[in-house]
């Protein structure tokens, strides 16, 4: 097995990563997104640290990982709002830092993000938020921005409160209203930051179904970051596993969830024993 | 111990001059996508001229007659009756109220009122996320939102200077009525020491001084961190760099305007 025994790390002098065996398992597809030795400090904080990640075109991908490993981070090197320090970030054969900004907004349609908090615009009411990348983007007559952003809205079950604007909703529902706007345009990368926190049991199981049939209709690259195992195991079929700013392991999900690596075992099932502490 | 002296002084002085260094680059980026097309930012400086006059007007109108009253006019005619002068207060204050404490009061004000406004909207945005959604979604944050707040920053300090002048020489004529003068000399006086050149000076360094509000206080909005308390915090930052900024860029102003201009310091 890919394991690296404890004592014998992977990479010299790096007794930190015990258990990063850093190991990329092939997967079926060719890579969408890839992160190549990706470092990135803020001030003292380095929280990328070598960071090499692939990630498969035309798959759902899960990115797990500890609370505060930069998960988040990950994101906003992949759509261009943070730079790495040292490494390339590569989308769709674009090395993202190297784009010139005009070349960059354009390969930003291609994107739909949910962010961590929902990012809402508060100036618009919940339909205007939803219409705004059709808006801004298209072509499309009003009437048919109607009827799809109707759709999207419905499909995360918010029709009722097209009018309300953010500060009058729950966080669940401004995840679900943010759900609906990353889908508007039909991105081809899709990228949704912790789309079930927040959630109830059940609304979570939904939005999981929601988050398979959309990629069945209209595939691409979807990369969910989640906490939820639950999540993770009804839709994922592409996992990372993040932990101190490097990579863990990473493959095809049922592959790693029969991984042996004590870490992603730990995390993969939820349990207090293991290498990961509070610390 | 020297060396941590050291490091403790080293750090903020290089962040302070770090942020100097990225307002001077948004500057630049403001003015140059200001100018180059398209021209989305039409109806948010519409929006963001009047929100300014909405708030600014009434403190200004009393902030104005107050300190036009209270320092040049009762503070500076109790000096002139010393000298038997007091027709001369009109002329000290074209010094006084035109050159100096209107447009001062005016930045204050603006920077005070509206300028934390949209530090602390900027930055709520900002650490809602709002900020990179959007840019996200192909929107510029400095095209559609720095630069209508930049442009009607400017165009609101520059009218408000005319308009804090006219009240704060109403607080001068109050000063006058109070010493019960009579009112000529006052007017004499002002008109004699009046000249364009101080009043194209007022208006064009209260300009500047709405640009300089707005690039500290968008900057500062726009890099807020940290959540409600990073909105605060920067709100609190803005308005201490605002004030710094303004009153460093008066002095050089000020010396660079009587230094091409000699004729305006000689006191008629
Ligand atoms: N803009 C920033 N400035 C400074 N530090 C930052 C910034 N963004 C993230 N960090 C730091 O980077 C680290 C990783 O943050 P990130 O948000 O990516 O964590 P995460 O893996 O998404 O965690 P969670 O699961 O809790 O959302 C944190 O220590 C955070 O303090
Ligand atoms: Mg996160």
């Amino acid at each position: 097995m890919a394991v690296t025994e404890p004592g014998k790390p992977p990479h010299e002098g790096e007794e930190e990563f015990p258990f990063h065996s850093g190991e990329i398992r092939p997967s079926s597809s060719p890579d969408a997104i890839e992160f190549v030795d990706v470092h990135k400090s803020f001030g003292r904080n380095h929280v990328l640290r070598g960071l090499n990640m692939a990630l498969p075109e035309d798959q759902i991908s899960m990115i797990l990982g500890p609370s505060g490993t930069g998960k988040s981070v990950c994101i906003k090197h992949i759509v261009g709002l943070l730079y790495p320090d040292e490494g390339d970030v590569i989308v769709h054969g674009h090395s993202i830092p190297s784009l010139r900004d005009a070349d960059l907004f354009d390969l930003r349609k291609k994107f739909g993000v949910l962010f961590q908090d929902g990012a809402l615009f508060g100036s618009m009411n919940l339909y205007d938020n939803v219409a705004f990348p059709l808006r801004q983007h298209t072509e499309k007559g009003e009437e048919e921005i109607a009827e799809i952003v109707n759709l999207r809205l419905s499909e995360v079950g918010l029709s009722a409160a097209n009018e309300k604007m953010p500060n009058e909703l729950s966080g669940g529902m401004r995840k679900r209203a943010g759900f609906a706007r990353a889908l508007v345009l039909e991105p081809d990368i899709v990228l949704f930051d912790e789309p079930d926190s927040g959630l109830d049991p059940v609304r979570t199981a939904l939005l999981c179904e929601l988050i398979k049939e959309v990629h069945a209709e209209n595939g691409g690259c979807y990369v969910v970051i989640t906490h939820d195992i639950m999540s993770a195991r009804r839709v994922a079929e592409h996992i990372s596993v993040l932990w101190k700013g490097r990579i863990v392991e990473s493959g095809p999900a049922e592959e790693l969830f029969a991984s042996e690596n004590p870490f992603v075992r730990q995390f993969l099932s939820g349990e207090s024993a293991g290498p990961l502490g509070m610390e | 111990m020297v060396r941590s002296v050291a490091e403790r002084a080293y750090l903020p002085t290089r962040n302070l001059l770090e942020e100097i260094g990225d307002m001077m680059i948004l500057t630049g980026r403001t003015i140059s996508s200001a100018l180059r097309p398209p021209y989305p930012y039409g109806g948010e400086f519409v929006s963001q001229f009047l929100f300014a006059l909405r708030l600014c007007w009434f403190p200004l109108l009393i902030s104005t007659v107050c300190i036009c009253y209270a320092a040049p006019g009762l503070q500076a005619a109790n000096f002139l009756t010393i000298f038997g002068a007091l027709d001369r207060l009109g002329g000290f204050f074209v010094l006084g109220a035109v050159r100096e404490i209107g447009p001062s009061v005016t930045a204050i004000v603006v920077a005070g009122v509206a300028g934390t406004a949209i530090t602390a909207d900027l930055g709520a945005r900002k650490v809602r996320e709002e900020l990179d959604a959007l840019q996200v979604l192909g929107v510029d944050p400095v095209k559609n939102l720095v630069v209508p707040r930049f442009l009607a920053l400017m165009v609101v300090t520059g009218l408000f200077d005319i308009y804090a002048l006219l009240f704060g020489i109403f607080g001068g004529i109050i000063a006058e009525l109070v010493n019960s003068q009579p009112l000529g000399p006052f007017w004499n006086t002002l008109f004699a020491n009046a000249s364009t050149t101080d009043l194209w000076g007022s208006v064009l360094k209260t300009t500047i001084y709405g640009a300089i509000i707005a690039i500290v206080c968008c900057y500062k909005g726009m890099s807020a961190s940290g959540g409600a308390e990073g909105v605060g915090r920067a709100v609190n930052e803005a308005v201490v760099l605002a004030f710094t900024a303004i009153f460093s860029f008066d002095y050089v102003f000020t010396q660079t305007l009587l230094a091409t201009h000699p004729q305006i310091l000689v006191i008629k």
